[in-house]
């Protein structure tokens, strides 16, 4: 045998191995870990409200009793109505409620954006005021880690709370991320707009303020209806 | 013979400590500046590399007769690749939180010079047992350097060790402050670089 046929059979050969050996390993493992990117989808929505802290790892027990006893999902129509699932069209958005003591405490919207590698996903919690952030946080993210990759780091997320998405007039504005600190650079007047910018990840930080910001038109109706105190 | 002499015990005991793939060939210096600031994510490093060094050490070298010689470094490759998203895929199985802060470093073990630099002048050369012996080995010796770089940086940087406040309180308050500057990569770099200077000069006799 020619040694060319040789080194295509043998190359062959080992790409049918490996790609066996890999598709078993993906398959025999997915549910595994489908269930632990559904918890951490779950830590991170109770995360976005301040019920678990960052620090301490919180058990699956945990997790999930919050989880059951204060979020429900409902999803938006166009005019930001809120209906259960069974009534849901197609177009309809998805939203998390923080319920606690019978009352809407905040609305937690799930945000998809870009990032400069890939695609950002997390999620803003806004309390029932629809204007205030009660917090905001990175689960998935393809970014540069210790630059664009900060963003799921405690330091930039906690600056999300209690700013705002509405400007001194009442004018819808969205949240964005500065280049840089916000102090110096932006007016005094709409510092509560604003969050600090990662140094060295301008990119990513104008990606996902306009992620943020694409995000927040689409979910306006149901915001606007907190703000006028339609929604209880 | 005593078994401190056997061939056996000198391939697996010299990359330890004298032909450290860290201190003493200086290669995989990149994931060891990288992984070290907590010394969770530096062992579980070091057990990932570990394991894929002594699988491919193992299946390269069964089948280094095989192998033709002009796409042996695809190959090599080819094999290396499947192992560690083999052992990306378990991590996100079961150890989700600590896969999601290696982030990009398990997979790229795949470019790891240790991993290629055994497989190329060891596996490549000697029987699967002996192949197998070197690639654990220089893992354990890579992950012995990873941990000791990550115990200095998590004690000098956080004050903590394994996420667990070590340095009482106490200190804090009569004016000790953490030393921002060990969290940081450089940090890593000089510990690394004073780890060579020790070993180069216990290892002269």
């Amino acid at each position: 045998m020619s040694s060319h046929i040789k080194s295509i059979l043998f190359a062959v050969v080992l790409s049918i191995v490996c790609g066996s050996l890999l598709t078993l390993a993906s398959t025999g493992l997915r549910e595994y870990q489908l269930r632990n990117i559904a918890f951490d989808k779950q830590k991170n929505i109770l995360k976005s409200i301040g019920l678990i802290e960052d620090k301490k790892a919180p058990s699956l027990e945990t997790v999930s009793g919050l989880y059951a006893d204060h979020i429900k999902k409902m999803w938006i129509d166009f005019q930001g109505k809120l209906v259960p699932k069974e009534k849901k069209g197609e177009n309809d958005l998805p939203v998390y409620l923080y319920v606690k003591q019978e009352k809407i405490q905040a609305y937690i919207i799930p945000v998809h954006s870009r990032g400069l590698w890939g695609k950002i996903a997390g999620y803003l919690a806004i309390k029932n005021d629809g204007t205030t952030i009660s917090g905001f946080t990175v689960y998935s993210h393809q970014e540069t880690p210790g630059l664009g990759g900060e963003i799921e780091k405690r330091w930039f997320q906690k600056n999300f709370a209690d700013k705002k998405i509405m400007d001194d007039k009442g004018n819808f504005v969205s949240i964005t991320i500065a280049k840089g600190a916000v102090q110096g650079r932006i007016p005094t007047s709409r510092h509560k707009n604003f969050v600090d910018g990662i140094s060295g990840a301008s990119m990513t930080g104008k990606f996902l303020s306009a992620g943020l910001k694409r995000t927040l038109i689409e979910y306006e109706p149901l915001s606007e209806r907190f703000r006028k105190n339609e929604i209880k | 013979m005593k078994i401190t002499r056997t061939k056996a015990f000198k391939v697996f005991f010299n990359p330890i400590w004298e032909s450290n793939p860290i201190s003493g060939q200086i290669l995989g210096i990149c994931s060891a500046l990288a992984v070290t600031v907590q010394l969770k994510t530096a062992i579980v490093m070091g057990l990932a590399l570990t394991f894929v060094l002594a699988c491919s050490n193992l299946s390269i070298s069964l089948i280094r007769k095989l192998i033709p010689r002009n796409i042996r470094i695809i190959v090599e490759l080819t094999i290396i690749a499947t192992l560690v998203i083999f052992a990306d895929q378990v991590l996100k199985a079961f150890l989700y939180d600590i896969s999601k802060q290696l982030s990009v470093f398990v997979g790229l073990i795949i470019t790891n010079c240790i991993i290629m630099a055994r497989a190329e002048t060891y596996a490549l050369g000697n029987p699967p047992l002996l192949s197998l012996l070197d690639g654990i080995g220089n893992g354990l010796g890579y992950s012995q350097i990873l941990i000791t770089v990550a115990v200095l940086r998590e004690l000098l940087g956080a004050g903590k060790l394994f996420g667990f406040q070590v340095i009482p309180n106490a200190f804090y308050a009569a004016g000790y402050e953490n030393m921002g500057f060990m969290v940081l990569a450089p940090g890593a770099f000089i510990a690394i670089g004073l780890i060579v200077w020790l070993q180069k000069t216990v290892s002269k006799e």
